[in-house]
C-alpha cells in the first residue's frame, strides 16, 4: 500500500520525466540542420579530401612535373627540399616512393610507403581518395620475391629482414581490419 | 542436458555464420564480432577517446545485452544478483581487454581470425589456453572471488536500459555522439542486420551459456564439453563460411589487423584467459550475463569500457607493426593484479 510519501514520489518522478521529454522533444523540432554541423559530416570530409588534394596539387607541382619529364633525381632533390621544410606533410613520401620504383630501387620504395602510411592512415582506407592501397599491392609481389632471394644468399642480413618485415606491415594494412 | 548440449552448438553455430557474413555486408575484415573492438568503438563514440576513427555505436553490443534481457525475462532467468568482489571485477575487465588489445582482439575475435586462415591467431590460442588451465588450477586449489547475493530487481534493469539509451543515440544522433566517416568506425553493416544479429545470438547465448573461456574451463576442471562443443561448432562453421565467402586466406603474412610478436600474443591472452576465469566468463558472456541481471558482470562491462578507451587514449595495445611499449607494460601489469587477486583470495580461502 502507497503511503503519502510514495505517492509524493511517483508524482515528482512522472512530472521529471514529462520536463525531460518536453524538453529533448522541443530541441529536436527546433534544432536547425546549421546547428548540428556533425550531421553533415560526410560532406565536411568530402570537402576536407577536395582542399588536401587541391593543397598537394599546388606543393608538388614541380616535383610531379620533373616525374613526368622523367628527371627522377631532380624530382627528388625537389622533394627533399619540402620533406626538410614540412616533414609532417605525408602525401611527400608517397612521391618519393614513387620516384625511387620509378628508379628501381625497389626496397627504398617500400620503405617510404610505409612511412607515409604510419603517418596518414587514409593511405590504406579503401572508403579515401587518398587510397594507394592497390598500387602498393602491384609492387609487392615483385619485392617479396627478390627480397627472398637475396634472403637465401644473405640469411642472417638485418637489412634484408627489415625490408620484408616493410612488405609484411603493408600487406597487413591494406588488408584492413579493425586498426 | 542433451538440450543445452544442443542450444550450445546452435549458438555456436549462429556465432560462426553471423560472425562472418556480418563482414560479408560491411563490418572490418576477420572483425565482424568482436567486444573490445565493439567497445573500443562505443567508447570512441562516446568521446571517451578521442580517435574519430574508431568512434561507432555498433548496434550488435546493443542487440546481445537486450537479446539476454530479453529471453532472461521471458523463460523467468532474470536473477538479479551482485556484489561479489566489484573493484577486483571491474579492473579485471579493464584488463582483459589490454589484453585483447594487445593481440588485438577478444576470445570471439581469436577464432574468427583463426577461422579465417590466420595463423598469428595460433599464439592467441595457446595462450588463452594456458591462462584458462592456470585459472582452472587456482579454481581447483580453491580460489573463488567473494559470494555474489540477490539484489532488488531494479539494478538488473541498468544495462539493458542502458543499452536501450545507446539505441536512441543511434536513431536521434546526437551532436555529442561522434561517429567516423573512415577507418573502422566506417566499416559496418547496416544498423538494423547488425541489431538483429546481436538479438538473436543474444537470446541464444543466454540460454547457452556460451564462452569462450569458459568452454575450455569446463574441460579443463571437469572434463566436461558442452560449451567447448560450442566453441567448435563456432570454430567450424566460420571456417565454412569464409571458405564459402572468399575470406579465406591461409598465412602467416598479410592478415588483417594482426601482427608478428607472438610472444606478446601468448601473453596477452593468458592475461585473457586467467582473469576471464576468475571472473567466471569471456568479454562476450560478461555483455550477455549484464543483460540478464549479473550486476557483478555489468560491473565488469563497465570496467571493460574504461579499459577500452583508455587502451587508444594510452596507447596500450598493438598496431600491424607491433605491440607498443605501454600495451607491453600494461599485459604485465594485468598479469601482476591478477597474481595478487590468486594470492590474496588463495589464502583468504585458507583461512576459512
Amino acid at each position: 500500500m502507497m503511503d503519502r510519501l510514495d505517492k509524493i514520489n511517483i508524482v515528482i518522478l512522472v512530472g521529471l520525466l514529462l520536463i525531460t521529454a518536453g524538453m529533448v522533444t522541443q530541441h529536436e523540432i527546433t534544432a536547425k540542420k546549421q546547428d548540428r554541423p556533425e550531421s553533415d559530416a560526410g560532406l565536411v570530409l568530402k570537402k576536407q579530401y577536395e582542399k588536401k588534394i587541391a593543397e598537394n596539387a599546388e606543393t608538388y607541382k614541380e616535383v610531379i612535373n620533373l616525374q613526368k619529364l622523367g628527371h627522377y633525381a631532380e624530382a627528388l632533390t625537389k622533394l627533399e627540399e619540402i620533406i626538410q621544410s614540412h616533414p609532417e606533410k605525408a602525401q611527400a613520401y608517397i612521391y618519393k616512393a614513387q620516384l625511387l620504383n620509378s628508379q628501381g630501387n625497389l626496397v627504398e620504395s617500400i620503405k617510404m610507403y610505409r612511412a607515409a602510411i604510419e603517418m596518414e592512415p587514409d593511405f590504406v582506407d579503401k572508403k579515401s581518395p587518398l587510397f594507394v592501397g592497390n598500387t602498393v599491392l602491384k609492387l609487392i609481389p615483385e619485392a617479396r620475391s627478390k627480397l627472398n632471394r637475396e634472403k637465401k644468399l644473405k640469411p642472417g642480413d638485418k637489412m634484408i629482414t627489415a625490408a620484408l618485415d616493410n612488405i609484411y606491415y603493408l600487406q597487413r594494412r591494406i588488408a584492413g581490419g579493425c586498426e | 542436458m542433451a538440450r543445452i548440449l544442443d542450444l550450445a552448438v546452435i549458438t555456436g553455430i549462429l556465432l560462426g555464420i553471423g560472425s562472418v557474413l556480418i563482414s560479408y555486408f560491411g563490418n572490418p575484415v576477420n572483425s565482424g564480432i568482436c567486444i573490445s573492438c565493439f567497445l573500443e568503438n562505443l567508447a570512441g563514440s562516446l568521446q571517451l577517446h578521442d580517435e574519430l576513427r574508431m568512434s561507432y555505436i555498433r548496434p550488435e553490443l546493443i542487440g546481445f545485452i537486450l537479446g539476454a534481457f530479453l529471453v532472461a525475462v521471458k523463460t523467468r532467468r532474470f536473477k538479479v544478483t551482485g556484489g561479489s568482489s566489484p573493484i577486483i571485477r571491474f579492473f579485471l575487465g579493464f584488463f582483459i581487454i589490454v589484453g585483447c588489445a594487445v593481440f588485438i582482439g577478444c576470445p570471439i575475435k581469436m577464432i574468427i581470425r583463426l577461422a579465417a586462415g590466420d595463423l598469428t591467431a595460433v599464439a592467441a590460442v595457446l595462450g588463452m589456453m594456458f591462462g584458462v588451465w592456470l585459472g582452472a588450477k587456482h579454481i581447483k586449489a580453491g580460489v573463488f572471488l567473494d559470494r555474489e547475493k540477490n539484489l532488488p530487481k531494479i539494478n538488473g534493469y541498468i544495462v539493458p536500459a542502458l543499452a536501450i539509451l545507446l539505441l536512441v543515440f543511434i536513431i536521434m544522433e546526437p551532436a555529442f555522439i561522434k561517429e567516423g566517416r573512415t577507418g573502422p568506425a566506417a566499416l559496418h553493416a547496416p544498423v538494423l542486420l547488425s541489431l538483429a544479429l546481436g538479438l538473436i545470438i543474444g537470446g541464444f547465448a543466454q540460454r547457452s551459456g556460451l564462452c569462450i573461456t569458459g568452454g575450455f574451463r569446463n574441460f579443463f576442471l571437469f572434463k566436461e564439453t558442452t560449451l567447448l562443443s560450442g566453441v567448435i561448432a563456432f570454430f567450424v562453421t566460420a571456417l565454412v563460411v569464409s571458405f564459402a565467402t572468399r575470406q579465406f586466406n591461409f598465412g602467416l603474412n598479410g592478415q588483417p589487423a594482426s601482427h608478428l610478436s607472438h610472444g606478446w600474443t601468448f601473453l596477452a591472452m593468458v592475461l585473457v584467459g586467467l582473469a576471464s576465469v576468475i571472473i567466471d566468463g569471456c568479454p562476450f558472456r560478461q555483455i550477455i550475463k549484464a543483460g540478464q541481471g549479473d550486476i557483478d558482470a555489468g560491473i565488469t562491462t563497465l570496467g571493460m569500457l574504461a579499459g577500452a578507451a583508455l587502451v587508444i587514449s594510452w596507447s596500450m595495445r598493438s598496431t600491424s607493426a607491433g605491440p607498443e611499449f605501454a600495451g607491453k607494460i600494461a599485459v604485465l601489469c594485468g598479469l601482476i593484479f591478477c597474481q595478487i587477486v590468486i594470492i590474496n583470495y588463495r589464502t583468504a580461502g585458507k583461512r576459512v
